[in-house]
């Protein structure tokens, strides 16, 4: 079995007296693509909020590689890369100034930073438009600058925060492509989406949050069983509403 | 790390044209109304070659010894001072077409001014006051030194200048052209105004967060670009203004020292008030409120007349020592002014700088 890469203990976010996130417990293989589903207010971002030491828990443990991660912060937080829901660039900066600026806050100077500049933008297509203003590119020439400004560092563990919102569906394809690559070349990750489709594509487990607990994990097909065991055509957005139920989310 | 941060700051600053113009054009346009309209209200006070005003020393004044200086230091002011040693001050004024009149009593002194010369009566009055502060001032290091060597006695003491420093007019184009630029470098974070909006509306600061950049490395990798970013685009304004109105700086050296102090120290102010308030626009009104009621009670908008504002106000306020430093190197070349206005500056770089890193930890501490 593999080593576990991320493990959560009774995390747990308040904000006042709303709990947010409540006793998580999760565990994460190394070398898995795991998908976190859930409603709007379920609790994934602020999850990933925790895992990435942008919000600090009120109460339980993150462990990251084995080692605290508030604890061991500076030790293992350049083996993260993490890719916000917001388009987080700079329209004024052109696309290489844009990953040179987020690869050198991970310590990578000088000529080695200029290769991995080079690399990163290859890897998401943009290399031949690297001297264009980000702002003038569209939105999913964006989202791509967007993965390649957390990547350059080479991370242990990917972690995608709805990454496709409001782009093509070719660019969702070569995205997703690109996020299965990463996978095969080492990288874990940990990926939440509102689409049902593109996570059942690509992850090997899915966990299904609501209310700040995790409800169901799994595999998709794990998850299917649970809920309609014998019934094959069930679709993994079925399995969704059935677990979270209907009723509209603030 | 944070060179790459200063570098791509500083071309994102670079890149804001309208901001860059904006604060070029800026002090061009205030510079040009402001020295054009008090040109034309101070034309009688500067159409003047000299006026006349008496005086009187009364029995046992501490002004018998230092009349001479004074006078002295009066005719460079254009103020030529008589001695009237009888008759009623009024009477005398009207008599001998005198512009004011001092009676220099024991410890005490009296101007009387002329209705009939109003704005020559002010400058006497002006004048007069100045060389009395400056003279008591000596006169009191005078005493400590004599008390510390144990020779103080009960004996009056004299006012001990042999030769009064007495400031020439500035002309008001000069005036207005250096603390027009002192109050538009006041407001150099806007040039940061591109990177700071971008950075909260896109969530670029969780990419330094997830990356542990120190909150010491972010304030440092906006405030040196700021630093540059001013000095180019207030620099093309002090070329501009200079060559289009012949502004005259005096003491080249000493105005770019304090200037550049100045410029260190209002980025260090603004970027401490955008830490505070998260909020570009409302820094850049708490900015402008800060530095006006700086300006106002540092007689900013009197020094170039005459002087109501308090001594003790003033001394508090930056702005005035800078101010005095700059325009006083514009009309004598030095500045009793230079060693507060550097002091002054150094203390708000570094407290500005300790309260912006403190405010961004305890934020970020009380978000997360």
């Amino acid at each position: 079995m593999s080593d576990i890469i991320l493990r959560t203990k009774d995390l747990t976010k308040k904000y006042q007296n709303k709990v947010v996130v409540d006793s998580l417990k999760l565990e994460i293989r190394e070398g898995e693509i795991f998908g976190l589903l859930g409603p709007n207010g379920a609790g994934k971002s602020t999850t990933m909020n925790m895992v990435c030491s942008i919000v600090r828990p009120t109460a339980g443990t993150i462990e990251l590689m084995g080692k605290n991660l508030w604890k061991s912060k500076k030790e293992i937080i350049h083996r993260i890369g993490y890719i916000p829901q917001d388009l987080a660039i700079h329209g004024n900066l052109k696309a290489w100034e844009n990953v040179e600026l987020f690869t050198s806050l991970y310590g990578i100077k000088g000529a080695e930073l200029k290769k991995v500049v080079e690399e990163s933008l290859r890897y998401v297509g943009l290399w031949e438009k690297k001297d264009e203003l980000a702002k003038n590119f569209s939105g999913g020439m964006k989202r791509r600058l967007n993965i390649a400004c957390a990547i350059g560092h080479h991370p242990d563990l990917l972690i995608f925060d709805e990454p496709m919102v409001g782009i093509d569906p070719q660019s969702r394809n070569f995205m997703l492509e690109k996020i299965k690559e990463s996978n095969q070349n080492g990288a874990t990750v940990i990926y939440t989406s509102h689409y049902m489709e593109e996570v059942e594509a690509i992850c090997t487990r899915i966990a299904i949050m609501d209310n700040g607990k995790v409800i169901a994990c799994g595999t998709s097909k794990e998850l299917k069983e649970t809920v309609a065991s014998g019934n094959e055509n069930i679709t993994l957005e079925e399995v969704f509403l059935i677990l979270t139920g209907k009723k509209l989310r603030d | 790390m944070i060179r790459y941060l200063i570098k791509n700051n500083f071309k994102l600053m670079l890149r804001n044209k309208w901001i860059i113009a904006a604060l070029i054009v800026g002090p061009v346009i205030v510079i040009m109304v402001l020295s054009s309209a008090f040109q034309g209200l101070m034309a009688s006070y500067e159409g003047m070659d000299e006026f006349k005003a008496g005086y009187r020393i009364e029995e046992g004044s501490i002004m018998k010894g230092s009349i001479l200086a004074v006078k002295e230091a009066g005719r460079e002011a254009g103020i030529i001072l008589t001695e009237y040693p009888d008759g009623e001050p009024e009477e005398l004024m009207e008599n001998n077409e005198l512009a004011g009149f001092v009676k220099f009593e024991k410890d005490a002194y009296t101007v009387y001014e002329s209705a009939d010369y109003v704005t020559e009566g002010m400058m006497l009055e002006y004048f007069i006051n100045r060389c009395m502060s400056e003279g008591i001032d000596m006169a009191l290091q005078t005493a400590g030194v004599l008390v510390q060597a144990g020779n103080a006695g009960q004996k009056d003491i004299e006012l001990p200048y042999q030769k009064l420093d007495y400031m020439p007019a500035i002309d008001s184009v000069d005036y207005y052209g250096i603390i027009e630029i002192v109050y538009f470098i006041w407001m150099s974070v806007v040039f940061a105004a591109g990177v700071l909006t971008e950075e909260k509306k896109n969530g670029i600061e969780r990419r330094f967060w997830v990356a542990a950049v120190s909150d010491f490395k972010l304030y440092m990798s906006k405030w040196i670009p700021i630093v540059l970013a001013t000095i180019i685009g207030i620099g093309e304004a002090i070329l501009v203004t200079v060559l289009l109105f012949g502004i005259h700086w005096g003491n080249i050296l000493l105005s770019a020292a304090v200037l550049l102090l100045l410029i260190m120290a209002s980025a260090a102010f603004g970027l401490m008030l955008y830490y505070i308030l998260k909020n570009l626009a409302v820094t850049v009104v708490a900015l402008f409120i800060s530095v006006w009621f700086m300006g106002f009670f540092g007689g900013s908008f009197e020094t170039y007349m005459f002087s109501n504002i308090p001594d003790v106000m003033k001394n508090a306020s930056p702005i005035y020592h800078v101010n005095r430093a700059l325009v006083e190197y514009s009309c004598m070349g030095h500045s009793a002014y230079t060693k507060s206005s550097v002091l002054y500056l150094l203390a708000i770089i570094f407290v500005c700088t300790f309260v912006a890193v403190l405010a961004e930890g305890l934020r970020k501490r009380g978000k997360v």
